[in-house]
């Protein structure tokens, strides 16, 4: 579904990703961590060619076709993005919850006012997923963080793409709907079969998820294998350059990983 | 994008309604039973002057709000205007040396009336330009830079406006004032179809586009994760907006604050869609022109006032006003 081939990528004099090779297969999910600037954001938007400056070189490929043989419109109707800090409150568009889930049926609405039963549907089905229904007519200004966050998750899921992109989807929420909304993705990810690349700051995260990881360090590719043998390999020390703790859940018996 | 099109179908009433009436109005009302007796002198004032008139102030006030709204759109800023961007200065300065190089003489005799209208253009298109070079080269489309780079260049252009009165003659020099006031006076009928082809395509291209306008609001990086094609959305919409910036400002000159009241006025009410906010901004644009250049001439009647200094009057209160209500809520209206 997604192949990177030594993809790099520069602004100005800046490397800033170098090398970084993998490959999704769909359905898969692969959780990016690294630290601060370690190029996991920068990543993601490159999946989406939303840098406009920069230079790049090696090849991205989404379903067996280069990056750049998409326009803008096809590559939306195959990845959705759930860009970072969608709970901050800067610059929130100027819409209802509703009127910002109906923006994301761009790439399937040909003209203005074509938006027709099926988007609707689409629409009602995220308000419903992330329960946002009760919140559809409330302008997003005036949302806490975390329902903000979770009308980004909404508004990426109308979009109804293959593919979804999530910039720390869960940053702004508290553990209660954290948990909820991890739940909900994999959920999607095993019944819908939606490919997943989520970057994230909770390294336990990819150990709960499962699937893959890709772990970064200044902006070179330190790992790509599965969740489970990042546990006691020196990588998350390697790539955060601190020590940790795997412990085994009191509860579930899964790992758990503590900074030390 | 609030449902329902009851406020925009009582806004299209009213407009036609003010519209349909400014040129009956003036130092003397003429009687609609007069206008359609040929040789009556008020059928004369009616058809010559009158009507051309309130067309013209119809098409300006639509054409800036029009332009006014998506620049807005595009900056995410409600104090982005064709006059805070530079490209009225820029089509000032355009038309400011056709009047002070060519019109007189017959250099370029041969373009007539769609003289002032090319240079204008140029200027507008040119001060656009100017603004995305610098823009560029600081390796970036960000908005503050994009605003400080429009600002600077709106003064830039205003100085060298100055600098052709300083050396035209007494003559050019009162003209190049009079029209720089913005006004609607010295009206070429000829040049009202340019200017209604301009607006009216410009017009419908942003409107053909008013789902991207709808995502370039809420930010440029979703407008491109949902499918729009940034970089020649953004250009098509610069180039449309400053060519109608440039054809109004050649004909009434460059009236301000329009651009800046009007679509703040129709997002108030009207909500976000620019499906709706388009034909909004326009209509209640150019009832505003058109009321205000009734004022215009009615204030020192028989002495006319240029339009541009009602509009001034009425919009600086209006972008004070703007302004702190801006900065009190941290984000655009």
């Amino acid at each position: 579904m997604i192949r990177c081939a030594q993809f790099s990528f520069a602004f100005k004099t800046a490397l800033i990703l170098q090398d970084i090779s993998f490959r999704l297969e769909k359905g898969a999910c692969l959780s990016i961590i690294g630290p601060n600037g370690a190029g996991k954001s920068t990543l993601l938007k490159s999946l989406l060619r939303l840098h406009e400056y920069g230079q790049s070189s090696g090849a991205i490929f989404v379903g067996g076709r280069p990056l750049h043989a998409y326009s803008q419109r096809e590559l939306a109707k195959n990845i959705a993005y759930v860009p970072q800090g969608g709970g901050t409150g800067a610059l929130t568009p100027p819409f209802n919850v509703e009127e910002f889930l109906r923006l994301s049926r761009y790439p399937h609405v040909s003209r203005p006012g074509a938006f027709g039963a099926n988007d609707r549907e689409k629409v009602e089905k995220a308000l419903h997923l992330t329960g946002l229904t009760n919140l559809a007519s409330r302008p997003l200004n005036t949302l806490s963080g975390g329902e903000r966050q979770k009308a980004y998750l909404a508004a990426a899921l109308a979009q109804d793409a293959p593919v979804l992109l999530l910039d720390e989807p869960t940053s702004f929420l508290d553990p209660k709907h954290a948990s909820e909304v991890n739940q909900l993705l994999k959920t999607l990810n095993r019944e819908q079969h939606l490919t997943m690349l989520t970057v994230t700051h909770d390294l336990n995260h990819p150990l709960d998820a499962g699937g893959m990881v890709l772990a970064l360090r200044n902006g070179r590719q330190l790992y790509f294998g599965p969740a489970a043998d990042i546990v006691g390999q020196g990588i998350l020390e390697a790539a955060f350059g601190h020590s940790f703790t795997y412990l085994p859940h009191p509860r579930s018996g899964k790992t758990v990983v503590l900074p030390d | 994008m609030r449902q329902g099109y009851t406020p925009l179908f009582l806004l299209i009433a009213v407009c036609v309604a003010l519209a349909f009436c400014s040129p009956f109005w003036g130092i003397q009302l003429i009687s609609p039973f007069n206008i359609l007796q040929t040789g009556s002198p008020d059928a004369e004032v009616f058809w010559r002057l009158r009507l051309p008139r309130t067309i013209a102030a119809f098409l300006a006030g639509a054409g800036l709000s029009v332009s006014g709204l998506v620049f807005q759109t595009m900056f995410r800023n409600p104090l982005a205007t064709p006059f805070t961007l530079g490209v009225s200065s820029g089509a000032a300065f355009g038309a400011s040396v056709y009047f002070a190089y060519f019109h007189v003489g017959a250099a370029i005799g041969f373009l007539g009336s769609l003289g002032s209208l090319g240079f204008a253009l140029g200027g507008g298109l040119g001060s656009m330009l100017l603004v995305y070079l610098l823009t560029r080269a600081r390796g970036g489309f960000s908005t503050p830079v994009m605003l400080l780079a429009g600002v600077i260049i709106n003064f830039f252009f205003a100085s060298l406006v100055m600098f052709i009165q300083y050396l035209s003659s007494a003559y050019d020099t009162l003209r190049i004032m009079h029209w720089l006031m913005g006004s609607l006076t010295d009206l070429q009928i000829a040049r009202l179809a340019d200017l209604f082809f301009i607006v009216l395509a410009g017009a419908c291209i942003l409107w053909r586009l008013s789902p991207e306008l709808d995502l370039l609001s809420a930010g440029e990086e979703l407008a491109a994760s949902r499918g729009v094609a940034i970089r020649r959305t953004k250009l098509l919409v610069f180039v449309i907006a400053s060519m109608i910036v440039g054809a109004v400002v050649s004909l009434a000159g460059p009236i301000g604050f329009v651009g800046m009241m009007i679509p703040h006025i129709a997002r108030l009410s009207l909500g976000q869609s620019h499906r709706l906010l388009l034909p909004a901004s326009a209509l209640l644009g150019g009832v505003f022109l058109i009321l205000c250049d009734l004022a215009a001439r009615l204030v020192l009647a028989p002495a006319e006032l240029p339009v541009g200094i009602i509009t001034a009057l009425i919009g600086g209160p209006f972008f004070l006003w703007t302004l702190f209500r801006a900065n009190r809520q941290g984000e655009m209206v």
